[in-house]
């Protein structure tokens, strides 16, 4: 085996040089139109901070209430997002490289956290435990919530590491820990990186959990200076602000991908010989069996309770069923669209490194942290003045749900694609495909089943979403999301809960196939 | 099938001068290797030819058709070329038969012939239906020849093919490759840094380094008559000897000898008398040819061994390395001989 | 690998399907006439559902309507600007109504219209009129507070001996407005120590009224700071005897007697606005205002409506709270002020 730095330097010429060929036209363009339909919120937020005047916006920054939001949004993200990346890695762990009891039955059950929305963890938090309001509970359950974003690409990245390199560690004379810490960390930073970013993001866009929970953040302040004063300067100069946090943190991240160490060498994957934790078997398997059931068990059994609490009112079974059906189904096209869009930034950023695809790439995260109210006022604007006979239609909502949730997916492509090799590619050039053919016919089937497990995230997000469906749905239709925000509303938590059960019991299907979608993965060699 | 010219070929990566004014010409239904250490441009010059590198300038040309050079840059797709890299790149989602069709017009892929037709040439008939990840790496390199040999092209340019191979297996594969090329009577270009591969594989052997080619020659020319002494380290193990000439003999620790490449116009030169391990013979003490030395190490290979001997120079102990049948000889005293001719080369 | 293929093509014929019967069930079931009236609903659709779709059968009216948070829909409205296609916002309280109103959104209403209502329960300048009205109580256990009764006006609940004992809902807008009362009554200074007081009596927060009431009956705090409202729909579900928690009315002047209301505004350029008008006549009705009287127990605005179903203390008597509605709208500086004391 060549070492990494001979072979890239070998074969992979530096992403400057003039022999790298030039981006083509065919992911350049559709990935300007996805750049484009990302930036919409932002130049909307342009447009009303303009209006606002240099000196407003100035006061409305400098103010100290604002600056202490601002401290504690960062405060919050920054704990929120080293909680799910501890938990994400240690769980991940776990479940592929160890001999803890019950680990195939973890790995299963993981990630299922993702399907509970925070504002139902958050309500099924302050309710039991009124105790848990402000910053511990906020971590608290929004890290429960957040670190299946953490735990999928980790997961994913450990399965197709190379355990050879963790066996030459061994043979080097490093303890299991230390080859953990040295070692296998290494090799999955990229991945918590990426993860680590979802969360972060998140974290800053999140109204409904915190404001639940009572800790004041940034999204409240523009919340209320949509509420108290209908000012929709001040808004948009408080979310410009929120959007350059974003701008500033994924940067942040790609710097630590940058560094990302791409699997050399031929070893087709194998299972790697699980650690044994000896004494500390049960131990870690009962912390995980804690987390699962705080982020998981505790939630669906409150939900459960309210549930059974609220059978004697009787269930609108009609309703139920039809706010399923128009939650698969609007869903389902904001994964597609997602994905659809991000399938040329994921390429482009996978495989055409440059300043342009750093823009791209960095514009697609725009509008990420934004909350959805913001996102869904930015399109109503538009909307209206552009687009009228599709506002309060599904294309606008699906749109709506592109720029907020592109990044997902646009991780999902990248990494699935950089994954497989560059040279089955260029074998195909010669061949005679040309680079569409390349494209369909080998790119897109190798990186199917991460692309798939990218759309089924972006679906489980998409179900839950609440702010940007319900000011843009069709008029009369009602997502789980909605009905039970409606219900939520007049304290029905009893007539709540079957659709916050069936919110769950709906994303369950999207995590299964994720899960086997990851699994897959580990089988293709390379 | 077309001769492969490529002429005055500048290659820039980044701000690195990766290729300059290569010259080479690989005629038509031959192989030719381009041998050279790591990171000396080999695969620049590969991935040059085959299209996914833009030179700086320079031409390349398969058969009649400019691929490369002034202005023009032909898509690799268009350049009837087939690349099998290192490790084969097999795509790992399509079957043994798909992998072969993948280069084939899209009406012929489904039934060709052809498929059976080059897995039989590779030795692998047969196998159409198994998936990439079940086959051996040699099976799979052999794949990866197949799909490249399918669709007919003019000129299969190969990376590296041999290297992820373990040892045993890489002497059956190349055999089983330069038989299947020779029959596909296909122009070969195959870059390696391995000597054997080169010179066992190829019609004629291209030393590169440094980023120009510093000879072209047939394998035999270039082991036994290197252009230079980095050449001559490069192909092949080195016994180098300090020497003086004049009049075609060398004068050297080991004697007197004869010596090929010597200016012709000048009396006496200094430089260095290099012989390959296999000319030198460890003889009887004896006997009375050659000069006396002393075992000092060796290394054992089985079908022979490698023998370090100490001969006493005029000015300082030299040490040597002998190739010798069988065993090691006891350390002691030893009598070295010389067979053919050393290449001089003027310090 | 091809399992997969075969899950992706399955995917996107049953995700056509579902698009396909999806638009099917648009274009089917329910034709977006250009002459429905459009509604945007801030009040929760459990409570004004039923009510919305009674105004589609007594007056023939094609209804749509689409539920949200009254601010939301307000910024919603003012950012459609003229190219809404809501004809009547129905908002949850007055301040969303007035920040449409200060932006040109609303038309005025006909004179015959705004004076169904009583005195006050209408815009000055005649841009919405109120539909409902709640008043502030406190909820009381009866056992632990019997004195409540006695009590004349809210800064009674400052008294020490109720430290740990009062429940709010800090995020609630009713209580955000029952503090900006104070600061109209009480001045800056008297607002920012009396809630400074209330802070030192460590009062519990709740996320909403009805999680303070359930405290309240529960006997876990002794008193709450809520709505009358909720209190007559527990009563009206449970029975009277099943609810513990009894409700006071404080001074119909305390700022702790605030009577907060939901109002109708209809959108500037509707071109429905006949409908519109005939839609809010509906809910300023006999039968509209008995609606909120029995089913949402809210007090009707109009004079000389009562509840059949609850025994809710008349309207006339609470009189009108010197609070003057169209000062309540500087909320912001209200949530800075719970923000310095720490009531959040």
């Amino acid at each position: 085996m060549t070492t990494p730095e001979a072979r890239a330097d070998d074969a992979t010429p530096a992403p400057t040089s003039r022999g790298r060929s030039r981006v083509p036209f065919f992911l350049s363009a559709p990935s300007v139109v996805v750049a484009v339909i990302a930036l919409l919120p932002i130049a909307y937020l342009v447009v009303r901070t303009a209006e606002a005047g240099a000196s407003r916006v100035a006061e409305i920054v400098l103010r100290e209430r604002t600056v202490l939001l601002i401290g504690r949004s960062v405060l919050l993200a920054a704990l929120v997002t080293s909680l799910s990346i501890a938990i994400g890695v240690a769980l991940a762990f776990l479940a592929t490289r160890t001999d803890v009891p019950g680990r195939r039955v973890l790995a299963g059950l993981a990630p299922l956290p993702l399907a509970i929305p925070s504002y139902v963890a958050a309500f099924a938090w302050i309710s039991a435990v009124p105790e848990v309001a402000g910053l511990a509970g906020s971590v608290l359950v929004l890290t429960l919530c957040c670190y299946p974003y953490v735990y999928l690409p980790v997961l994913a990245a450990l399965r197709r590491a190379d355990p050879g390199v963790e066996e030459v560690a061994r043979s080097l004379g490093r303890s299991p820990s230390q080859v953990f810490r040295e070692v296998t960390l290494r090799q999955v930073r990229p991945a918590a990186a990426a993860g680590g970013l979802l969360v972060a993001l998140y974290t800053l866009s999140d109204f409904g959990a915190v404001s639940i929970l009572r800790y004041d953040v940034f999204t409240r302040v523009i919340y209320t200076a949509y509420r108290s004063s209908f000012d929709r300067s001040t808004a948009a100069v408080l979310s410009l602000i929120l959007v350059l946090l974003t701008v500033a943190i994924s940067v942040g991240e790609s710097r630590v991908r940058r560094r990302d160490i791409a699997r050399v060498g031929a070893g087709v994957s194998r299972a790697a010989q699980p650690v044994r934790l000896g004494g500390l078997r049960f131990a870690l398997g009962g912390a995980a069996g804690v987390v699962l059931a705080l982020a998981l068990a505790f939630p669906v059994g409150s939900l459960l309770w309210w549930f059974l609490n609220g059978l004697s009112a009787g269930i609108d079974g009609v309703h139920l069923a039809e706010s399923v059906v128009a939650t698969t189904w609007i869903a389902l096209l904001g994964a597609v669209a997602c994905t659809l869009g991000a399938v040329p930034v994921g390429i482009l950023a996978a495989r055409h490194r440059g300043r342009f695809t750093t823009v791209v790439e960095q514009v697609t995260y725009a509008g990420h942290a934004l909350p959805g109210i913001v996102v869904a006022l930015a399109l109503v604007f538009l909307g209206v003045r552009v687009v009228p006979w599709v506002y309060q239609e599904a294309p606008l909502l699906v749109l709506a749900y592109v720029v907020l949730f592109l990044p997902t997916a646009v991780g999902a492509v990248r990494s699935s694609v950089a994954q497989s090799s560059v040279r089955g590619e260029e074998v195909a050039r010669s061949l005679g495909a040309t680079p569409t053919d390349v494209l369909r016919r080998v790119t897109l089937p190798l990186a199917a089943p991460g692309i798939g497990a990218g759309s089924a995230l972006v679906l489980l997000t998409c179900m839950k979403e609440l702010p940007a469906t319900l000011l843009l749905r069709p008029t009369g239709t009602d997502t789980l999301a909605t009905s039970l925000w409606t219900q939520t509303g007049v304290g029905a938590y009893g007539a709540a809960a079957p659709y916050g059960l069936a919110l769950v019991v709906l994303a369950v299907l999207p995590t299964i196939w994720l899960m086997r979608l990851t699994d897959r993965e580990r089988g293709t060699p390379r | 099938m077309s001769t492969l010219s490529i002429r005055d070929l500048d290659v820039t990566l980044g701000d690195r001068a990766v290729l300059r004014g290569v010259d080479l010409e690989v005629p038509s239904g031959s192989i030719t290797a381009v041998l050279g250490p790591s990171g000396c441009g080999k695969t620049t010059l590969l991935r040059a030819v085959a299209g996914f590198v833009r030179p700086e300038s320079g031409e390349v040309r398969i058969g009649d058709v400019l691929v490369s050079g002034a202005g023009r840059q032909l898509a690799p797709e268009r350049r009837g070329i087939a690349l099998v890299p290192q490790e084969g790149a097999l795509f790992p989602h399509l079957t043994v038969g798909q992998n072969v069709a993948f280069g084939l017009p899209r009406g012929e892929r489904r039934r060709s012939p052809r498929v059976a037709e080059v897995l039989d040439l590779v030795g692998l008939a047969g196998f159409a239906a198994r998936r990439p990840a079940e086959l051996s790496g040699g099976q799979q390199q052999r794949v990866a020849l197949a799909r490249a040999l399918a669709p007919g092209p003019s000129l299969v340019l190969l990376d590296e093919p041999f290297s992820a191979l373990d040892a045993a297996l890489r002497e059956s594969v190349r055999t089983q490759v330069r038989e299947a090329l020779e029959q596909s009577h296909a122009t070969a270009l195959v870059v390696t840094h391995d000597q054997d591969e080169a010179l066992s594989v190829a019609d004629s052997v291209a030393v590169l380094d440094d980023g120009r080619i510093q000879m072209h020659d047939s394998p035999q020319a270039v082991y036994r008559s290197p252009s230079g002494l980095g050449v001559a380290r490069f192909v092949g193990q080195c016994v180098e000897l300090p020497a003086s000439v004049s009049g075609g003999v060398a004068v050297t620790a080991l004697g007197p000898m004869p010596v090929e490449a010597v200016p012709p116009d000048s009396g006496v030169a200094h430089g260095v008398v290099v012989l390959r391990p296999e000319q030198l013979r460890l003889l009887p003490l004896t006997t009375g040819e050659g000069t006396t030395g002393e075992v000092v190490g060796g290394e054992y290979f089985g079908h022979d061994a490698l023998v370090r001997v100490r001969i006493d120079g005029n000015d300082s102990p030299l040490e040597i390395q002998v190739r010798t049948l069988g065993e090691i000889p006891e350390r002691g005293a030893v009598r070295v001989g010389v067979s053919g001719p050393g290449r001089f080369y003027p310090t | 690998m091809k399992s997969v293929r075969r899950a992706v093509a399955a995917s996107a014929a049953a995700l056509l399907a579902l698009t396909m019967t999806a638009c099917g069930e648009d274009g089917g079931e329910e034709p977006l006439s250009d002459d429905a009236l459009v509604i945007y609903s801030g009040r929760n659709e459990n409570l004004v559902g039923p009510l919305l779709e009674k105004l589609e059968d007594e007056t023939g009216i094609d209804v749509q309507v689409r539920y949200a948070g009254s601010s939301e829909l307000a910024a919603q409205l003012l950012e459609e600007g003229e190219g809404t296609k809501a004809d009547l916002f129905f908002s949850q309280d007055a301040g969303a109504l007035g920040a449409l109103a200060k932006a040109d959104r609303l038309e005025t209403l006909p004179e015959a219209t705004l004076a169904e209502v009583q005195e006050g329960f209408a815009d000055p300048n005649g841009h919405w009129v109120a539909t409902s009205a709640r008043a502030r109580v406190i909820a009381y256990d009866p056992a632990q507070a019997p004195e409540v009764t006695e009590m004349t006006t809210v800064d009674a609940v400052l008294d020490p001996k109720y430290k740990g004992k009062i429940g709010f809902a800090p995020t609630n807008a009713s209580f955000q407005s029952f503090v900006t009362a104070l600061r109209v009554t009480k001045g800056e200074d008297g607002a920012k120590e009396w809630l400074e007081e209330f802070a030192a009596n460590e009062p519990k927060a709740y996320d909403n009224n009805i999680l303070v009431l359930d405290a309240v009956d529960s006997g876990q705090i002794a008193l709450g700071l809520i709505n009358h409202y909720y209190w007559y729909e527990r009563v009206a579900e449970k029975g009277a005897d099943a609810v513990k928690a009894k409700i006071h009315f404080l001074d119909s002047d305390d700022p702790g007697a605030l009577v907060n209301v939901a109002g109708v505004g209809i959108l500037a350029g509707s071109p429905q606005k006949e409908a519109a008008v005939k839609a809010v006549d509906f809910l300023l009705s006999e039968e509209g205002q008995r609606y909120f009287a029995d089913e949402t127990a809210e007090y009707p605005v109009v004079e000389g409506i009562t509840s059949t179903k609850h025994d809710l203390v008349p309207l006339a008597e609470l009189e009108r709270s010197s609070v003057d509605l169209n000062s309540l709208d500087s909320l912001e500086q209200t949530l800075a002020l719970l923000d310095e004391v720490g009531l959040t």
